[in-house]
């Protein structure tokens, strides 16, 4: 960990970037004294570059360098009074008490008109406000404003012992609990000296690939939904369904709430039950596939899809967009590819063969996925029964203050960075998937027809808990 | 889509699920003031095959307009406040509001104060109540279902309620 002088910070920020470094997270600490950023390399090492406020309690912004990082400089000033200097204008961004025309971009002329969606929407779904400028059906700009569900979690965790603060971290969001709770844990862990054993790798990694299975099957029955196909919609819903079983059955939580712990994994199965789960998973893909193939060979159901919400790479590569929107687009990326756990030693991201990052390219990347997952699921399950695992003491690290987590979640790389404060909680930064990708789905809207924003946004199918915690 | 539609039909007969002879209907408008997600993806695997609401007349409409109940989940952020209000006021009278899930409840609710306006309750009057984290969607059309079969309220009834055999 560095703390930079004034001078040094950017200079050192860019340097990491222009060296294939990437910027995960930013945000403030220490009463808004403070900002750290986290870089990670591309074979995994992290970095954090930290840099104090002067006494106007202003740090220097790394928008320019870093475009990905806009909305944690937002959320820094917003919540930690912290200033930005070269970020013009910095926008509210949590703040909701400021007049429209500081959160959105002026629209001129005659012909544009604004078309406000939300927060509440017409079906069931998470609420969050859209302000379109629209002429005709298309779309000009959209101005997203989240952080309706904004709970303050990370101020709630702030106090607790480290480990109790896990399911605070694990139920920002029913869709990411494991993920979210793992990167939680494996942070606390760096900062307590504890070793991930194979078993309790073995554990995660399956909490995190059965995720993974309802979250990706989940989306594709959005997808359908969003193009009013009721067939595909409700077919890929009763897979969501059994899988969602085979949470249950295997860890007794529909949404694997309560399965991570830090230092340790209690999940227990048995022989039959480890049986049951691989036989339900090998007919939930059988049944994925044939409903795969229905939908690839209805041309009225994919024409909705070509060419729609288009990201291409260099917008995902400048905006830090990760998971399954980044790999649309060609950007072979997946942080489980550098993970340490056994199960994902030998992991090559997947990437669809026309990566044109528009929609149909996102649901295709999520089948291409999912059978990554299956195979993954079968050899974790083919190993035999699961037991109680237990992470080792590592006495050849030094004690830490500041620990890391970094997973793969379903919907891309999410990290936790966890400050302690003796045994509790000091500080807890949980920058989601969600969170990096949303600036990018007001990017994909632009130039599309509004009643395919659904479409659009299904899409992505970001999580809008997690993002605002 | 064919293929699709065939391999519904069998997983319906499969399943199995009881289509019982109910003279109500029940349109419900979903608010999120401030969830975790989780019972919203129940509420959605509710209208699935699996559980299928739509066979009891239970549905999920597009506005409080054209809406029986109000069903929100999550604890109530201060910024879905206001809007919470907005929806149960837009509903036309005879209206009821369902608190979902154990947040929407005020149990087990974790978050800093000066953020969270409170529990459905303090701020809509409810007339149903759904606990679990999340609860499942048997869980929730079954407390949906009692609702429908609560006697109705005396102004606006249009039909005596038919006496059971």
């Amino acid at each position: 960990m560095t703390t930079a002088a004034m001078t040094g910070y950017r200079a050192e920020i860019e340097a990491a970037l222009a060296s294939g470094w990437r910027a995960r997270n930013l945000y403030a600490t220490g009463g808004g004294r403070t900002v750290r950023v986290l870089l990670t390399a591309p074979d995994g090492r992290n970095q954090l570059t930290a840099v104090d406020a002067d006494r106007d309690g202003a740090v220097p912004s790394i928008v320019d360098l870093a475009p990905g990082l806009a909305w944690d400089e937002r959320e820094a000033h917003d919540l930690h009074g912290v200033a930005f200097s070269g970020h013009e204008p910095l926008r509210p961004l949590i703040d909701h008490s400021a007049a429209l025309k500081a959160w959105t971009v002026a629209v001129h002329g005659h012909d544009p008109y604004q078309v406000a969606v939300g927060p509440i929407h017409a079906g069931v779904i998470e609420s969050g406000h859209f302000r379109f400028h629209v002429v005709g059906d298309r779309i000009l700009h959209l101005d997203a404003r989240l952080f309706y569900k904004h709970r303050g979690l990370e101020h709630a965790a702030a106090g607790l012992p480290l480990p109790d603060a896990l399911p605070v971290v694990a139920r920002a969001c029913a869709a990411c609990s494991a993920a979210n709770g793992i990167a939680y844990a494996t942070a606390v862990e760096e900062l307590l000296g504890l070793r991930t054993t194979v078993e309790l790798a073995r554990a995660r990694t399956l909490l995190l690939e059965l995720e993974r299975t309802w979250n990706h099957l989940n989306d594709i029955a959005a997808i359908c939904a969003g193009v009013g196909m009721a067939a595909g919609n409700a077919h890929f819903l009763g897979l969501t369904e059994r899988a969602r079983r085979i949470n249950a059955a295997v860890t007794g939580h529909r949404f694997l709430m309560g399965s991570v712990a830090v230092g340790h994994s209690h999940i227990a199965c048995d022989p039959a039950t480890v049986r049951s789960a691989r036989q339900n998973l090998q007919e939930i893909e059988a049944a994925a596939e044939m409903g795969w193939r229905e939908l690839s060979f209805n041309a009225s159901f994919q024409d909705r899809l070509g060419g729609v919400g288009v990201v291409d790479a260099p917008t995902a590569a400048r905006l830090g967009v990760v998971g399954p929107a980044a790999r649309a687009t060609g950007i072979a990326d997946d942080a489980r590819s550098i993970s340490s756990y056994p199960d994902y030693q030998d992991f090559e991201p997947a990437t669809v063969s026309s990566p044109a990052g528009d929609v149909q390219a996102r649901m295709q990347q999520r089948m291409l996925e999912l059978r990554q997952t299956f195979l993954l699921l079968g050899q974790i399950l083919d190993a035999g029964p699961l037991n109680p695992a237990q992470a080792v003491v590592d006495d050849s690290t030094p004690p830490i203050q500041i620990g890391v987590g970094l997973v793969e979640s379903s919907r891309g790389a999410t990290s936790c960075i966890v400050e302690r404060n003796g045994d509790t909680v000091g500080r807890v930064r949980l920058r989601t998937s969600s969170y990096a990708n949303w600036p990018a789905v007001a990017q994909a809207a632009v130039g599309n027809l509004l009643p395919d924003f659904p479409l659009i946004n299904k899409s992505f199918e970001l999580c809008y808990a997690c993002c605002d915690r | 889509m064919f293929t699709l539609l065939r391999d519904l039909r069998r997983l319906r007969r499969q399943i199995d699920l009881p289509s019982p002879d109910r003279p109500r209907s029940l349109a419900i408008r979903h608010v999120d003031a401030g969830s975790c997600n989780g019972c919203e993806h129940e509420l959605t695997l509710a209208s699935g095959p699996y559980y299928d609401l739509q066979r009891f007349g239970l549905g999920v409409v597009a506005s409080p307009r054209h809406a029986d109940v109000l069903l929100v989940t999550g604890i109530v952020t201060t910024r879905m406040h206001d809007a919470l209000l907005v929806a149960y006021h837009a509903m036309p009278g005879p209206r009821r509001v369902a608190a979902l899930g154990d947040c929407a409840l005020g149990h087990n609710v974790i978050g800093a104060e000066n953020t969270l306006a409170g529990p459905v309750a303090a701020i809509l009057p409810v007339d149903l109540t759904i606990p679990g984290c999340p609860p499942t969607p048997d869980q929730i059309a079954a407390a949906l279902l009692e609702l429908v079969d609560r006697d109705p309220p005396a102004t606006g009834r249009l039909f005596r309620r038919p006496a059971r055999e």
